[in-house]
C-alpha cells in the first residue's frame, strides 16, 4: 500500500516536471537551444504568482492565466532580444549567453526579494483526498490533471493547426520550412514563448505546493535536463512520459533508499542514460546532432 | 629570438614584482583579493587545459577544487596528517576523479558534456551533504585556528599569498608546457574538430584524458590550499554550480585558449566581486547579477575574451605609431 502510494505521489509531481520539460524540449527541439535559463522562467513565474497573491489577494489558480500570458511575452523577448542575435554562433557561445542569462535573472530575484522563501496560503492547501485508500493533496492532483490536459492540447495543436504544423516544421527540416514560406524567425519566437508559457502553467501549479526561493530554477531545470535526456531530445511524447518516470524513481528513491539520496539517484540515472543512449530512451530526437551530437 | 628572450625577461620582472606585492600591500583587504586573484587564477588555468585548449567545456571543475580541499583536511582532522602530505593525497584522488569523470563522459559531444559534468558536481555535493559521518554534511568542515607550518596554517596573510603564488607559477608553467608542445596542438585540433583530429591519428581520448588530470591535479592543489586559508567551508559552497561557473567565468573574461587569459580574467572579476560585496552589502546578489550581464556580453561581443582584444588594441596603437614614424622619414 505505501508502495502504491509513493509511486502515485510520485506521478502526481512527475506532472510538474513534465510540464516544465516539455516547454525545455520545444525550445530544444524547435529553436535547437538548450536554455539554462529554463528554470529562471519558473522561479519568475513563481514569483509573479506570490505577487499577485500578497498585492491582489489572487489565489494561484485564479490568476494563472495572467502568469501564463506574462512568462509568454516574456519568452517572446527573450527570443527577440537574447536568442536571436546569437543563433549563428557555436553551440558554446550559446550555452554561455543562457548560463549568463540564468545567473543574472537568479541574482536580480535575490536582488529584490531577497533570499526568503515565500509561500501563499489557500484554504485548499493541505486538503488532502483519499481514493481507495490512497491519500492525495489537492494541489498536486489538480497539478496533475492540469499537466495531462496540457499535454493533450499541446498535441492537437502541434498535430492539427496549421500554426503547429509549421513549428513542427521548422523542427524537422529548417531550410525546407524556410523555402515553403514558413517565417523561421517567427516560428523561433512563438516556440520560446509557448516553451515558458508552460513553465509558467508550471510556476502557478507549484505556488500552493512548493515555496518560491531565487534558486529554485536550478533544481528544476536540473531535474528537466534528466527528463529532456531521458526522454529524447526535442520528443513531446518523450519529456511527458520522461517527467512522470523521474517522479515515480524520486519518490521511490526516497522511500527504498534514503530521501536524502533522490536527487543523487536520479542524476545518476541520467550519467547512465548519456553514456547508454545519449538521443533519449524513448526517441532518438530529432536536432540532437545539431546541438552537439548525432 | 629577440621576442623570446625579451618575453622571458617580462616574465621574471612580473614574478619579482608579484612576490613583493605583500609588502607594498600591507592591508589585509588587499591581500585577501590578492590570495583569491591567485586561487581563482590557478583553476581558472586548470580548465582552460581542458576548457579552452581541449574544448571540453566543464561545468563541474567545482568538484575538484572540493575534493581536494575535502581530502587534506578531512586526513588533517580525522588522523593528523599534516595538510603537505594531503595535499599529495589531494592532488589524486582529484585526478582519480578526473579519469572517473572524464572516462566514460569523453565520449560525449558539446552540451551532452556540460550537461554530465553537471550532473556528476550534482552527485558529489549530494552525497557530501549526506555522508555526515564522513564530511560533517552541510554543517561544513571547520579547521581550529592553530597555525603552525605542519598544520599548513598561518598567521601572517604574507605566507599564504607567497604559497598562492608558487602554485599559480606552477599552473602557469603547465600552461607553457601545454601551449609550447604538441599536447596543445593535439588539443587545439581536438577542439577545433574532434572527428578530422581522430581521422589524422591523434588519439583523441588520450590528450583528453591528459588535459583532465592536469587540469583535476591543478584544481585539487588549489582547493587544498583554500580550505587552508578559509578554515571552513560546506558542499553548498564549495560544490556549487556558481562555483565551477565563476571558473569558466573568469577565462571566458581573460580569454580562453591563452596562457595569460585567466590571470586576467581573475584579476577582473574577482576585484569586481569583493568590491561590490563591500560596497553593496544591503544588495545581496549584486555581484553575481553582474558576472551574468558580463558573461552575456563579453560571449556575444569578445566571444575571444579580453586578452586578445588589448593585444591588437596594443599592436594596433603601435603599428599607427610605426606608420606615423616611417611617414615622418619619408617626408
Amino acid at each position: 500500500m505505501l508502495l502504491t502510494q509513493t509511486i502515485i505521489s510520485g506521478l502526481m509531481i512527475g506532472g510538474i516536471y513534465a510540464l516544465i520539460s516539455m516547454g525545455l524540449n520545444l525550445i530544444l527541439g524547435v529553436v535547437r537551444i538548450i536554455n539554462f535559463a529554463h528554470g529562471e522562467y519558473l522561479m519568475i513565474a513563481m514569483y509573479a504568482s506570490f505577487l499577485l497573491y500578497s498585492t491582489l489577494g489572487l489565489d494561484p489558480y485564479s490568476s494563472a492565466i495572467i502568469v501564463i500570458i506574462l512568462l509568454f511575452l516574456i519568452g517572446l523577448a527573450t527570443q527577440k532580444l537574447v536568442i536571436e542575435p546569437i543563433l549563428d554562433t557555436p553551440a558554446s557561445t550559446k550555452i554561455f549567453v543562457t548560463l549568463g542569462l540564468s545567473i543574472a535573472l537568479q541574482n536580480l530575484a535575490l536582488m529584490l526579494f531577497n533570499a526568503n522563501h515565500r509561500t501563499v496560503h489557500t484554504a485548499y492547501q493541505s486538503k488532502l483526498i483519499n481514493i481507495g485508500g490512497i491519500t492525495m493533496s489537492l494541489p498536486n492532483i489538480v497539478a496533475f490533471i492540469s499537466a495531462i490536459v496540457i499535454a493533450i492540447a499541446l498535441y492537437f495543436f502541434l498535430q492539427k493547426t496549421m500554426v503547429g504544423k509549421a513549428i513542427r516544421a521548422v523542427a524537422m527540416q529548417r531550410d525546407a520550412a524556410y523555402l515553403v514560406g514558413i517565417n523561421v524567425k517567427r516560428i523561433y519566437i512563438l516556440a520560446f514563448g509557448i516553451g515558458t508559457a508552460l513553465v509558467g502553467l508550471a510556476g502557478s501549479m507549484l505556488m500552493p505546493i512548493y515555496s518560491v526561493y531565487p534558486t529554485i530554477g536550478t533544481t528544476f531545470v536540473l531535474i528537466a535536463f534528466v527528463v529532456v535526456v531521458l526522454g529524447g531530445m526535442g520528443s513531446m511524447f518523450g519529456a511527458f512520459y520522461g517527467g512522470l518516470f523521474i517522479g515515480v524513481v524520486e519518490a521511490l528513491s526516497g522511500l527504498l533508499i534514503s530521501p536524502g539520496l533522490k536527487e543523487a539517484i536520479y542524476f545518476i540515472i541520467f550519467i547512465l542514460v548519456l553514456l547508454v543512449r545519449p538521443a533519449g530512451i524513448f526517441s532518438r530526437g530529432k536536432g540532437s546532432e545539431e546541438v552537439g551530437l548525432e | 629570438m629577440m621576442n623570446k628572450i625579451l618575453s622571458q625577461k617580462f616574465l621574471l620582472i612580473g614574478i619579482i614584482l608579484a612576490a613583493l606585492v605583500p609588502l607594498i600591500f600591507d592591508n589585509r583587504f588587499y591581500l585577501n583579493i590578492f590570495i583569491l586573484i591567485l586561487l581563482f587564477a590557478t583553476v581558472a588555468n586548470a580548465w582552460n587545459v581542458l576548457g579552452g585548449y581541449g574544448g571540453q567545456l566543464s561545468l563541474g571543475h567545482a568538484i575538484f577544487f572540493g575534493l581536494g580541499a575535502y581530502t587534506s583536511s578531512l586526513l588533517f582532522l580525522k588522523s593528523g596528517l599534516s595538510p603537505w602530505l594531503g595535499l599529495l593525497a589531494a592532488v589524486l584522488v582529484s585526478i582519480i576523479a578526473g579519469i572517473v569523470i572524464g572516462f566514460p563522459t569523453f565520449r560525449l559531444k558539446g552540451p551532452y558534456f556540460t550537461l554530465a559534468t553537471i550532473a556528476f558536481g550534482e552527485v558529489i555535493r549530494h552525497i557530501a551533504l549526506f555522508w555526515r559521518s564522513l564530511t560533517n554534511g552541510s554543517m561544513g568542515v571547520n579547521i581550529p585556528f592553530e597555525p603552525s607550518f605542519t598544520n599548513m596554517i598561518f598567521k601572517e596573510y604574507e605566507t599564504y599569498y607567497w604559497l598562492a603564488l608558487i602554485l599559480f607559477l606552477i599552473s602557469l608553467s603547465f600552461m607553457y608546457w601545454v601551449d609550447r608542445t604538441k599536447v596543445g596542438y593535439y588539443l587545439r585540433a581536438i577542439r577545433e574538430d574532434q572527428d578530422s583530429a581522430q581521422t589524422l591519428g591523434i588519439n583523441t581520448t588520450k590528450y583528453k584524458m591528459i588535459a583532465m588530470i592536469l587540469s583535476a591535479g591543478l584544481a585539487g592543489a588549489a582547493g587544498v590550499l583554500y580550505g587552508q586559508y578559509m578554515l571552513y567551508f560546506e558542499p553548498e559552497n564549495i560544490f556549487n554550480l556558481n562555483l565551477s561557473i565563476e571558473f569558466v567565468l573568469i577565462v571566458i573574461v581573460g580569454g580562453i585558449g591563452t596562457i595569460y587569459g585567466p590571470l586576467l580574467g581573475a584579476a577582473i572579476v574577482i576585484p569586481l566581486n569583493e568590491i561590490l560585496r563591500s560596497s553593496f552589502p544591503m544588495l545581496n546578489g549584486m555581484n553575481f547579477f553582474i558576472y551574468g550581464i558580463v558573461l552575456i556580453l563579453i560571449v556575444a561581443f569578445l566571444p575571444n575574451g579580453l586578452l586578445p582584444f588589448l593585444k591588437d588594441l596594443l599592436k594596433g596603437k603601435l603599428l599607427n605609431r610605426k606608420r606615423v614614424k616611417s611617414k615622418i622619414v619619408e617626408d
